[in-house]
């Protein structure tokens, strides 16, 4: 099978000031924010994927790596087996059009004074998919393909409910007939009936049309529904890795299992399952990063940074500890 | 942004509900007709010069009265009106392209180059407007069109400016962001993206330039260092008129009057778009 | 007297009539509350109470009231922007009208506030100990020293590490988490005998989310203080509150003991939310029909009406009142023929 995003170690860090003088004539260190650290991820064709994590993980900072927006500061970044800084033009446009992204701001990322049809229609007329004529009836098919009504096409972005925008942004992302469709947190802050349809719709569309589905998103639950693989994010690293049903069925990370016991549940009463704040990426401690509030933290832990590793080589899964939970 | 719905919403209802937009719109408007129709509104020649009939206050013949080569007031006011509203709108508009390609240039090269072009544009704004304009006068000669070049130049830096920080700002929206993912090439982003939300502003700080503007060539002409005579152009006959101020008050006062009038309209025309384009907090 | 939920005992003979108020009355009664705004209803003769030491769910989208009910409750809401007719008591005293400055002494004093947003709610050119020590010194009227040792001791009560030495800090040096503890420490430092706390962890991380919940209901039954949690997390409300009334489109739908409403709903809406909730387990997810009505297409009775499968002509023409049935208040015309086909087996 075809992979189609290959990453392997993959680092990105952001200087951000100094730290203090060392002596009067010290030098000041400068600080770096590790937004990734050694991210390991293959995703292939047909795949739908979950980035799961909480403020600080690197999900958002990894999907803008992945879509070309910003470089990686070290290690291997690859689409369909080419490195993501040499692509030339053609292989540039090929990869606008086959990997298709929905802003978690659907709003913000549509021009405010283009109305829906002229929205619907840019992506058409870039990569030529269909002659000027039939221009109309496409828009209109792209719509009802959302489940929203044609008429829509003459509004603008600013006229339409949140559910409706969000739509509107799953159709133009559907517009190129991109192979692939990345969806950064494209349910949250919806109320609970339109988040559902939004949902129902992901899921029945990248079923239908066959698409790569990689999905942001910090509710566990959202992604046990929309995704077979769960990728587990905690300070810039993936801590654990698998498919969904059995990453929630025996979590191997302490950090995947206090997130699903903390995600609230009509059976089981509410129990803060981690203590303490999430640290900051800035200035990373040595050792494993989740040390600080780890339940089953042992002296090893602080030491030795475990990196993502399968156990075996038949296993399907993968996890970043020193002492996983049910070895 | 307040929401974009059609053209007459977003133009004309705004606009509707200043009463000094449409005040200084209406002189303004005036103006501009009594521009645009000179030649058949005149009742002379502008510039043919008749010391028969020199300094005579106005008349069935001329309705406001001749000045002191014999030229008919009237009729050099209409002209003027077509050339102060002409330079106004042609140095403002000049000055506007220089600035928008500037602006629009510096915001997006970043680096060096916006960091050259920005000083470049200090040194036009450290000068007065009108010591800039003399100084190209002198190198340029005099004439209305050097005077248009001249007072375009230092347009070219506050709206350099206004461009370049609103592509600074326009240039990190999502949606901008959005359309280079989605591989629309860079000139296209520039051109519709970019540019419609820049305009705006732009537009409401052209209007309050143009009063700037005929002020400066007024004063330059009137100093003689604008518009050659027998030119007809305010400035000028206000000048022609200062000296004989308390033998033919007209000479001067029509001109005066005109120039007072128009400055207020545009006064009043600026200040009320700004008002009406001014984003407002949601409280409908 | 009392039901074993708090509300007060189903009227016998008449489903139609409302219950009588029983003589020991709950601190807090909301009796027909109709709140108009621009000309819309934004509620709906809402009617509901809340006994001391329990706390209530107020659970619905947006668009729902919940917030505008919790803001009108505090007085946030007043003429000449709004119009208020019916009776909100609170300790029997009538908040409908109630002057501005007497809403001042009861607010920070006996009903604490909590809200979503602690980086908006925080003033941030004050230190902590300040804006912690104001609603001491104002309305115990501690002097300087005692309302700093008090605050210590408040801050120390919700878990913030050297409470002592982040008297000095500022809100912007806090995370989300430390500032929401400072809030909740704000909203109790009077003891209040009521907590309105309105999505007070919507904006914080999931795990931070579960220490805060558990830390507000800690706090809250030590002080046997009353609450009313504003939620759109059904989940989360099902394990946090005693008791839970659905709000839709300003009118509250069901009202009842939080396992029952959300463990077997009733009323067509807040079956058909349930539905919608995306658990760890979901396997396939039912959402509403259809979507709210816009204010100028308000059914004048039941306004839940124009989605309902079960609606018959009388849902929308005529409002039906909140009935005793199965341990709840439910205001649902067709609710007994519902329940009929439920216990026959028959899905409803």
């Amino acid at each position: 099978m075809s992979l189609l995003f290959e990453m392997h170690d993959v680092e990105k860090s952001y200087a951000v000031g100094h730290g203090p003088r060392t002596g009067l004539f010290g030098r000041r260190a400068p600080r770096r924010l590790k937004a990734l650290d050694g991210v390991r991820l293959d995703i292939a064709a047909g795949d739908s994927v979950a980035l799961v994590g909480e403020s600080g993980s690197g999900k958002s900072t990894l999907v803008r790596l992945m879509l070309g927006l910003e470089p990686p500061s070290d290690g291997r970044l690859r689409y369909r087996q080419a490195e993501f800084g040499t692509f030339d033009a053609a292989g540039r446009q090929r990869f606008a059009r086959e990997v298709a992204f929905i802003y978690q701001n659907a709003r913000g990322s549509m021009n405010p004074r283009l109305r829906v049809r002229d929205i619907l229609i840019e992506p058409l007329r870039l990569y030529k998919i269909c002659p000027p004529t039939e221009e109309t009836a496409r828009v209109a098919a792209l719509l009802q393909r959302v489940g929203l009504s044609a008429a829509l096409a003459d509004r603008f972005p600013a006229e339409l409910s949140g559910g409706q925008v969000r739509r509107v942004a799953v159709a133009r992302a559907l517009a190129g007939e991109p192979t692939t469709l990345v969806a950064d947190e494209s349910v949250a802050g919806l109320d609970v009936s339109v988040q559902a349809q939004l949902l129902n719709l992901l899921r029945d569309l990248c079923r239908d049309m066959g698409l790569t589905l990689i999905f942001i998103t910090h509710d566990l639950g959202v992604a046990s529904y929309l995704c077979q693989r769960v990728a587990v994010m905690y300070l810039g690293r993936i801590v654990e890795e698998g498919p969904t049903a059995e990453v929630m069925a025996r979590p191997l990370h302490p950090y995947t299992r206090a997130l699903m016991q903390a995600f609230p549940s009509f059976e089981r009463p509410l129990k803060a399952s981690l203590a303490g704040e999430i640290p900051s990426p800035i200035d990373l401690p040595q050792g494993c990063r989740f040390a600080s509030r780890c339940p089953e933290v042992r002296a090893a832990c602080r030491l030795e940074d475990p990196v993502l590793t399968r156990r075996t080589d038949a296993d399907m899964r993968t996890v970043a500890c020193l002492f996983p939970l049910h070895a | 942004m307040a929401p974009a719905a059609s053209w007459r919403q977003r133009w004309w209802h705004p606009i509707r509900r200043e009463p000094s937009a449409l005040v200084g719109i209406a002189i303004v408007g005036l103006f501009a007709l009594m521009a645009l129709f000179a030649p058949w509104l005149a009742t002379h020649d502008p510039t043919v010069q008749d010391f028969a009939v020199a300094l005579q206050p106005p008349s069935a013949d001329h309705w406001l009265g001749t000045d002191s080569f014999g030229q008919d007031l009237y009729s050099r006011l209409l002209y003027g009106a077509r050339l102060a509203l002409g330079i106004g709108f042609g140095s403002v508009a000049l000055g506007l392209a220089g600035g928008l390609v500037v602006g629009l240039v510096a915001g997006l090269a970043g680096g060096r180059i916006e960091w050259a072009l920005m000083r470049l544009v200090d040194a036009i704004l450290a000068f007065p407007e009108i010591i800039l304009a003399i100084a190209f006068i002198a190198v340029l000669g005099m004439g209305v069109d050097k005077l248009v070049y001249a007072l375009a130049v230092s347009f070219v830096g506050p709206f350099a400016r206004i461009v370049r920080s609103d592509v600074l700002q326009v240039k990190s929206l999502p949606f901008v962001e959005a359309a280079g993912l989605m591989g629309v090439p860079k000139l296209r982003i520039v051109l519709r993206h970019l540019l419609p939300h820049v305009t705006s502003s732009l537009l409401v700080q052209a209007g309050i330039r143009i009063s700037t503007a005929i002020l400066l060539e007024s004063g330059l002409s009137f100093f003689g260092l604008g518009v050659v005579p027998p030119t007809p152009d305010w400035g000028l006959m206000i000048a022609e008129g200062r000296g004989f101020i308390t033998m033919a008050w007209w000479i001067s006062t029509w001109p005066g009057l005109a120039l007072a009038v128009l400055l207020v309209g545009l006064t009043l025309m600026g200040d009320g778009l700004r008002n009406a384009f001014a984003p407002r907090s949601e409280g409908r | 007297m009392y039901a074993d939920n708090g509300f007060p005992a189903a009227a016998p003979a008449d489903a139609g009539s409302p219950a009588p108020v029983p003589a020991a009355a709950p601190l807090l009664t909301v009796q027909d509350l109709t709140l108009e705004r621009g000309g819309n209803a934004v509620l709906d003769r809402v009617t509901l109470s809340l006994g001391a030491g329990r706390t209530l769910g107020l659970l619905g989208e947006s668009g729902a009231g919940k917030s505008t009910l919790a803001m009108a409750l505090i007085g946030l809401l007043q003429a000449p922007e709004v119009r208020m007719q019916g009776s909100m008591r609170f300790d029997g005293e009538e908040l409908v009208g109630l002057p501005e400055k007497r809403f001042q002494t009861l607010r920070g004093r006996r009903i604490g506030l909590v809200f979503q947003d602690a980086s908006a709610a925080l003033d941030p050119c004050f230190t902590i100990g300040d804006q912690v020590c104001e609603p001491l010194r104002r309305h115990l009227r501690l002097d300087r020293r005692q309302a700093i040792e008090r605050a210590v001791e408040l801050l120390d009560s919700v878990g913030i590490p050297d409470a002592r030495t982040r008297l000095a800090a500022y809100p912007h040096q806090l995370s989300g988490g430390m500032q929401q503890r400072v809030m909740i420490s704000i909203a109790l430092a009077c003891n209040p005998e009521l907590l309105i706390a309105d999505e007070p962890t919507s904006a914080l991380d999931v795990t931070i989310q579960a220490q805060i919940m558990e830390l507000i209901l800690t706090r809250v039954r030590a002080l046997g203080s009353s609450a009313i949690f504003v939620l759109h997390d059904l989940a989360l409300a099902s394990q946090v509150c005693d008791d839970i009334a659905v709000m839709y489109a300003g009118q509250i739908v069901e009202t009842g003991p939080a396992q029952a409403v959300l463990g077997h709903p009733l009323h067509p809406y807040t079956v058909g939310l349930r539905r919608c909730v995306v658990e760890l387990d979901s396997v396939q997810l039912e959402p509403l029909a259809g979507t709210v009505p816009g204010a100028a297409d308000m059914p004048a009775g039941c306004r839940f009406a124009t989605r309902c499968p079960h609606a018959r002509p009388r849902c929308a023409a005529e409002r039906p009142p909140l009935m005793q049935r199965a341990g709840r208040s439910l205001a649902c015309w067709e609710i007994d023929r519902l329940l009929a086909a439920d216990s026959e087996g028959v899905a409803a």
